[in-house]
């Protein structure tokens, strides 16, 4: 066996990156910065972090796994043009600007195309979180936000992929580059091809089949992302190019929401050690002129690309408010941005000084993009008061949409057993909104309600069944111990409860958690069987 | 990664094959694993030992963060004594075993060791499946598997420093209980202040979760104590409601993942014995186990108040390796000389081969024929001439009502039920009864089933039901179910259901109508 110092280097990590995030979480900073920094202090120990790599490797599979899983074609479909518009407007504008400004600072020609299409991308972990934390995902600055990050991470994918195919030290030669791009070409379409026929043929017919046992779905889905991973590399592809098409391919099946809740755990904690990895990685003591570059390019991209999505849009006649939304939702660069100047320094494309500008910069605008975000409403506001952008609000632009409206006064009912379907379906038939939720998939078809498919001890899924607005929570589970979590999740939010109570014995620990009403069938059963025993003549009806 | 997606391959192919053939996936991740000790040189492969070693943290964190006593606490006499007992008797007679076969001392204890636990994975899961965790049969069940598993981890932290003399292992006895007081403390004050005080989403939870697994681990290390006491320590730390409620999904994915690749990597390092001998020796110890272990569960289950056919399963359960004997196979291959590849495959099989067989043999089936063999059964019981009269198989809750009424309106009535405890009450209230197994032709025949005018069965299991109703008695049979399903089946064999969920439901609806909940809409039409 192989010492400890993995676990130690792990462990040290961790520890270190737990204090971190909790302290970025306390100035609602972005855990990313969290574990940034947390690997920088590591560093300033010189902590090596070699040994984690693996751990390291399979936080980015999974992040791209993810990021394809959550891929909804119809979504991109709906926003249609605009989205495309605006965020080829966002890709040429901040490459032409990050170009521009990194020739005057002095960047050579590879490291200025390097850092350029570094600084295009903006965080799908930052924009997602916040939106999904103030439950604005399906408002119409979170679905153009969503959109162009899309693009953006298919165009992540297409550049990762460039330069994973590049040799060590490549020079930048036209034809070897076309050569390169049209290999590349070629073996994206026989993954794409492949991935689109194994899973048409045999995947998803056998994770169909998987579907009502969690445990197997999740590892047979891991067994095909990482299956594609290998593809991609034998292919001379970057790993995580197949990662996202197993995800992709996959996506649309009904149980990829909950698969993605299940693979979230484990990626977060793999991608905690990736970040903190880099953040170890991360060179503070850089030359004056490093410093003025980190900075000069913080501010180009907290405003520049704040001007370039927000006037965008304007221009594209979408309303104000969704516009400024949008961009500030938009103005930082993203993790990608970090893993591709990673590869590139590997690749040799930028030497370690280039990597750490970039580095900290990411560092900064996230930091400060985070907080943007978390005041928008009040920078919205003012930005209207300014006399300098009162040419801004004078533009003609169309009024924003009514937003759909969320679950509300609903009745969640978790266990679709015989207990739980015919609770929800005597509730559907007087009129009730009801939301019923069960690991199975299948056992969620018959009823015509809303549903949710994932295991009700998570908390995810909870605030996804809105338990804070619903009227009432019904568990039919046989499980004592979800049960007792369940009142107790209720309890602290002061919503009325009515939990199944397996055996007599649990009832009193039930009622401790202010439980209001409980369903005991031993005991109910004894009404139903003395009525049967009074139509058989052995009791008094 | 090449190894990690091959390991994943592996355990995919393992979790397959387990759901298709309703066995434990854990002895088919061995066999994959030593399919993989084919491609791989498992001793000079850093990711599959690096895999192996966060695979037992995990394990063991798992582990600990189910340990909360309170789950059996109105057991806990029953639970103490069947795992003392249990543990030591398999420790005795493993140890006379490998001695005889000429192992050393230590080695001979380490194997010992490794027989007196059982899998708390496998047996939770088959309880949970089979709904029966929340029984008193499930708790106890459960019970006993948290002692063994805080003893089997002590044993670690004594067999580790063994090699170091008497006031090692004493010194590193009290470094343990160190460890476990501030595990303690962490666990009464620390974790409920900081979940009740900071609203944390998932990933920040998970991630605080975890810096206190290594937290732990690290006190460990600094006490120069096993990995594994950490990782146990912290598991506690985080087992009292509700804060076990709160990190088990979490881990839930984690678990899962680290577990397929540890399982399936241990095998790949074990590797396939050269000496078959030794495959041979596996399956004897495995056998001792499945011979030792349900005689023993059930005398002292039974003492402690359990009925008969419950004692018989919680014994069968029982009666299998644990994942910890593989851990403790690790640590002894890791700290003795002595103890070798061999030793190490030893173990490896025992623990495959009970895991294959004891949920096998966990079914109504082999409990019905173990109970033939027992002295309270097997006595004769006189034909008491019943004629007419009112069977009641399974007291359980609700009994005595129906045995009330129905005595009240004029009816004769015998009761059939298994626990003693329950016979001796109905005995003092003067109502007819037979100790026996529902289930149990004998018993019915005993009975006068096929005299009586009515049968009301309220067996745990409908599948119990099934007997008296293919005897193909004339009375009416109503049985309890919970599900539609087994009231289909229960009416397809000529009896009347009564489907508990139903009533539930009625009442459940009457009380949401009038508790205010409603919508207020018309009722809909009958």
């Amino acid at each position: 066996m192989a010492d400890l110092e993995f676990i130690e280097t792990l462990g040290l990590m961790i520890f270190t990156g737990a204090i971190f995030a909790l302290l970025a979480h306390k100035f609602r900073i972005p855990t990313i910065v969290g574990y940034l920094v947390a690997g920088i202090v590591l560093g300033a120990f010189s902590q090596s972090s070699e040994s984690v790599e693996v751990i390291s490797d399979i936080g980015i599979v999974l992040l791209l796994f993810l990021v394809g899983l959550e891929l909804n074609v119809n979504m991109i479909r709906d926003l249609g043009k605009e989205v495309l518009k605006l965020a080829s407007g966002q890709i040429v504008g901040t490459i032409v600007l990050g170009a521009g400004i990194c020739l005057l600072l002095g960047f050579d020609g590879k490291s200025t195309l390097t850092v350029a299409a570094a600084l295009i991308f903006s965080s799908t972990v930052v924009a997602v979180k916040s939106l999904t934390e103030k439950r604005e995902t399906d408002a119409k600055h979170g679905r153009v936000a969503i959109g162009i990050l899309l693009i953006q991470d298919f165009l992540a994918i297409v550049l990762l992929t460039v330069l994973a195919g590049l040799d060590q030290n490549t020079e930048f030669s036209l034809q070897k580059t076309l050569v390169n791009l049209l290999l590349v070409v070629l073996a994206v379409t026989v993954i794409f091809a492949l991935s689109y026929y194994a899973s048409r043929h045999l995947v998803q017919r056998l994770l169909t089949r998987a579907a009502a046992y969690p445990e197997m779905l999740f590892i047979w889905s891991l067994c095909w992302c990482f299956a594609l991973v290998e593809l991609a590399g034998f292919l001379k592809l970057s790993h995580e190019i197949g990662a996202f098409v197993a995800g992709f391919s996959i996506s649309q099946m009904p149980f990829a929401h909950e698969l993605s809740r299940r693979v979230s755990p484990v990626m977060h904690f793999s991608i905690a050690v990736f970040f903190i990895s880099l953040g170890v990685g991360l060179d503070l003591a850089l030359p004056l002129q490093a410093w003025i570059a980190v900075a000069v390019l913080s501010v180009v991209i907290l405003f520049g690309k704040f001007a370039i999505v927000t006037f965008a849009a304007v221009g594209l006649r979408l309303d104000k408010r969704t516009s400024c939304f949008s961009g500030l939702l938009l103005n930082q660069i993203s993790e990608f941005s970090l893993i591709f100047v990673a590869l590139a320094q590997k690749k040799g494309l930028i030497d370690e000084t280039t990597f750490s500008i970039v580095g900290l910069v990411g560092l900064v605008t996230i930091s400060i993009s985070s907080w943007g975000i978390q005041h928008k409403e009040k920078l919205y506001l003012n930005a209207r008061r300014n006399r300098w952008l009162k040419r801004f609000a004078s533009l003609q632009t169309a009024s924003p949409p009514p937003e759909t409206p969320a679950l509300d006064q609903h009745v969640i009912v978790v266990g679709m057993n015989t207990l739980g379907a015919t609770i929800a379906q005597k509730l559907l038939d007087r009129g009730e909104t009801v939301l019923a939720v069960d690991t199975n998939p299948y056992r969620l078809v018959p009823l015509n309600c809303h549903k949710l498919m994932g295991n009700a001890e998570n908390q995810t899924i909870l605030e996804e069944a809105r338990l804070r607005h619903a009227k009432l929570l019904v568990s039919a589970l046989h499980i004592e111990d979800t049960n007792e979590l369940l009142a107790w999740r209720c309890q602290r939010l002061g919503i009325p409860c009515a939990i199944h109570a397996v055996v007599v014995e649990e009832a009193a620990d039930l009622l401790e958690l202010d439980v209001s009403y409980l369903m005991i069938p031993k005991v109910d059963g004894i009404k139903l069987q003395t009525r049967k025993l009074g139509e058989l003549g052995f009791l008094e009806p | 990664m090449t190894g990690v997606t091959v390991l994943l391959a592996v355990a995919a192919i393992g979790f397959g094959f387990s759901r298709r053939f309703q066995i434990s996936v854990i002895p088919l991740l061995l066999f994959g694993g030593f399919a993989v000790s084919l491609l791989f040189e498992p001793e000079h492969n850093v990711e599959l030992q690096r895999t192996m070693e966060l695979g037992i943290v995990f394990l063991v964190f798992a582990a600990g963060i189910e340990l909360n006593p309170r789950r059996f606490r109105r057991q806990r006499k029953a639970v103490i004594w069947v795992a003392l007992i249990q543990f030591f008797a398999a420790t005795g007679i493993g140890f006379l075993w490998s001695f005889s076969l000429g192992f050393e001392g230590k080695t001979a204890l380490y194997i010992a060791f490794a027989l007196s636990s059982s899998s708390t994975l496998v047996i939770v899961r088959i309880l949970s499946h089979g709904r029966q965790i929340s029984r008193p049969f499930g708790r106890l069940v459960v019970g006993v598997l948290l002692v063994q598993d805080i003893l089997i981890i002590l044993i670690i932290v004594v067999m580790s420093k063994a090699k170091f003399g008497l006031g090692e292992v004493v010194l590193s006895l009290l470094e343990t209980a160190v460890l476990g007081v501030l595990a303690f403390g962490f666990q009464k004050w620390i974790v409920p202040r900081f979940t009740v005080r900071w609203i944390l989403g998932s990933e920040l939870l998970l991630l605080v979760i975890l810096a206190q697994l290594f937290f732990f681990s690290f006190l460990a290390d600094f006490f120069e104590l096993p990995l594994v006491a950490g990782a146990f320590a912290a598991g506690y730390s985080l087992s009292r409601f509700p804060f076990n409620g709160i990190a088990r999904p979490l881990l839930l994915s984690l678990t899962d993942f680290f577990l397929a690749l540890f399982f399936t990597a241990l095998g790949a390092f074990v590797g396939i014995p050269d000496d078959p001998t030794i495959l041979i020796k596996g399956i004897l110890l495995g056998l001792i186990l499945l011979i030792v272990t349900p005689p023993v569960v059930t005398v002292i289950a039974e003492f402690f108040g359990l009925s008969s056919r419950n004692a018989v399963e919680a014994g069968i359960l029982l009666a299998q390796g644990s994942e910890f004997a593989l851990v403790l196979g690790l640590t002894g291959y890791l700290t003795l000389e002595d103890f070798g590849r061999d030793e190490l495959s030893l173990i490896a099989c025992m623990v495959t081969f009970t895991m294959i067989l004891s949920p096998l043999l966990a079914n109504d089936r082999t409990v019905r024929w173990l109970l033939r063999f027992h002295p309270k059964q097997s006595r004769s019981y006189p034909r008491v001439g019943h004629c007419d009269h009112v069977l009641v198989i399974g007291f359980g809750t609700g009994g005595m009502w129906v045995v009330k009424s129905l005595v009240s309106a004029g009816h004769k009535v015998l009761v059939i039920d298994d626990d003693p405890a329950i016979i001796d009450r109905l005995s003092q209230s003067q109502i007819p009864c037979l100790r026996g197994d529902g289930s149990d032709l004998e018993v019915l025949n005993q009975a006068g089933a096929d005299k009586a005018k009515l049968i009301v069965s309220a067996m745990q299991r409908p599948s119990e039901s099934e007997t008296i109703l293919k005897l193909g008695v004339k009375a009416p049979v109503l049985v309890r179910v919970f599900e539609e399903k087994d009231a289909k089946r229960i009416e397809k064999l000529g009896g009347i259901p009564i489907l508990n969920s139903k009533a539930s439901v009625q009442t459940f609806m009457d009380w949401f109508v009038k508790s205010g909940h409603a919508t207020d809409r018309p009722e809909p039409p009958e």
